[in-house]
């Protein structure tokens, strides 16, 4: 459904990506994994067009995306939605009026039903009470749930998930995690998840890659990443400070 | 190496200033893509309108009933002088019409709404509010840009009609208070001599100087970078940009609109 082909990407002469390959099952719940600066959310990004690839191919549903233009790109988005690491809410709109926005742009919904149905949607994850607040009102918790319901609105194929339980609180962290589970199993729905929530990774996911200096250094079921021999996946799994794993900055 | 060190300093300058003058032509040729046909979204558009401009009368009206009042302070001692008292409605009403008025008024504009509209989209931006509703499929120039430099220009054009005539009934009460002239006179002297290219002139400085915040505000807060920090600088490098816009444009509007 989803393949990056030796993607390389830079920043400044700084390669951040080099040579990423990676696929994503219809359906499946991927997690992709390592150290805080390694390119994870970079990676997910280069899927809706939000950064360029330099070298390499992406392909979706078998149609080559990288070289879509930004307005060719509007078709994939509403078919790949992305959860940000920081909400991504419009502080100057209520919950409500955030989920409705994209049923108004997409779906022509006149703003009365679109916030009817926005409503019904925060209602999902739980926000029901509190679709007339705003963003600024509400914990990190609450904000990223209203993140995920707006990105469901467009009912998409696939959702991009980064760093969804960070800062979270262990319960709300749990909670994340068994609504993301739920969507592919009750909806088929594709997630591809970036984290360094060992908790999170181990209880959910169907595969992870984990990234290490640029490339996808390991890649198998959660068994198969538990059990790995390979040291420096053995010292991200455990957490170890001591170990052959070079992290950017230390 | 002494003289390296300016020159260098001098092309550093300039390429910053090519950089972002660039990048103001692309974001007016954006929304100006955007605009044929017209596709904004009509509630962003009203919500700007309002906090923009109705949210700025208050500030405007305070500001230009004084500024009638300096133009007759200024104006008095030679109209006192020469006893040229049946200029003084003129005089002032000239000056309001075609310079004062829309300079004050869209410094001011700046200043309040501009330097805001940089601010929240910098944070937008440094928040990848931006990027979220890119993800989401929507256009951020048809969404949020658009409406903004629309609802900043008719709200400036607005402004300086309504501060033109506040302006000018500070100028007639000031005429009063100050040179004991009749504000008939003060009226008389306004109508007799002004023609309706004083006012027209002045408006088309408005519409110009709306678009020149519009543009450098909206520019300089989506090419943020480097969180908090970038915020503060984009939102003093939007005031300097269009105050310096407002008077190169100035001169060009007044040169060429005789």
């Amino acid at each position: 459904m989803i393949e990056f082909r030796n993607v390389h990407k830079s920043f400044g002469g700084r390669p951040v990506l080099q040579g990423i390959d990676l696929e994503a099952k219809a359906g499946e719940v991927l997690f992709i994994i390592g150290t805080s600066g390694v390119g994870k959310s970079v990676t997910i990004k280069h899927l809706i067009g939000l950064l360029r690839v330099d070298a390499g191919e992406i392909w979706f549903d078998d149609k080559r995306i990288d070289k879509l233009s930004e307005r060719e790109m509007y078709p994939i988005r509403k078919r790949i939605g992305m959860v940000f690491q920081h909400s991504t809410l419009f502080d100057s709109l209520t919950l409500a009026e955030n989920v409705a926005l994209p049923l108004r742009k997409h779906k022509r919904m006149r703003q009365r039903d679109a916030l009817a149905e926005a409503r019904t949607r925060l209602a999902t994850v739980g926000l029901g009470d509190y679709s007339d607040r705003f963003p600024a009102e509400l914990g990190d918790g609450m904000r990223k749930r209203a993140a995920i319901a707006r990105t469901l609105t467009l009912d998409p194929d696939v959702a991009l998930f980064d760093e969804p339980t960070t800062g979270l609180d262990p319960v709300s962290a749990r909670r994340i995690d068994a609504l993301i589970r739920e969507l592919s199993d009750r909806r088929g729905m594709t997630s591809i998840v970036v984290s360094h929530d060992i908790t999170s990774i181990f209880s959910i996911a169907d595969r992870i890659a984990f990234i290490y200096s640029g490339r996808v250094h390991a890649f198998g079921t959660p068994d198969d990443i538990r059990s790995s021999a390979d040291p420096v996946v053995e010292q991200f799994i455990t957490g170890r400070p001591e170990g052959p794993m070079e992290t950017p900055g230390f | 190496m002494r003289l390296s060190r300016p020159i260098s300093a001098l092309g550093r300058g300039s390429l910053v200033i090519a950089r972002e003058v660039g990048g103001i032509a692309i974001l007016t040729a954006q929304v100006a893509r955007a605009l044929v046909p017209p596709a904004m979204d009509g509630r962003e558009l009203v919500r700007n309108l309002y906090r923009m401009g109705n949210l700025s009368v208050p500030i405007v009206v305070l500001t230009a009933f004084f500024v009638g009042g300096i133009m007759v302070i200024q104006s008095g001692v030679f109209v006192e002088r020469f006893g040229a008292t049946g200029l003084v409605g003129w005089g002032a009403g000239y000056a309001i019409f075609r310079e004062v008025g829309p300079v004050l008024i869209a410094l001011m504009f700046s200043g309040r709404v501009g330097s805001n509209n940089t601010a929240e989209l910098g944070t937008m931006t440094v928040t990848e509010q931006l990027d979220g509703l890119r993800a989401l499929a929507i256009d951020p120039i048809r969404y949020l840009i658009v409406p903004r430099v629309v609802a900043m220009t008719v709200a400036l054009l607005a402004l300086t009609i309504i501060g033109n005539l506040v302006a000018l009934v500070g100028g007639a009460l000031f005429s009063q208070l100050l040179l004991d002239l009749p504000p008939a006179l003060f009226y008389y002297s306004l109508v007799d001599n002004l023609r309706p290219e004083d006012l027209i002139h002045g408006l088309i400085k408005a519409v110009v100087f709306g678009l020149a915040i519009a543009l450098t505000s909206c520019h300089f807060g989506v090419t943020v970078r480097g969180g908090a920090v970038g915020v503060g600088r984009a939102v003093n490098a939007a005031v300097v940009a269009a105050a310096v816009s407002i008077m190169v444009l100035d001169f060009f509007v007044t040169y060429l609109v005789k």
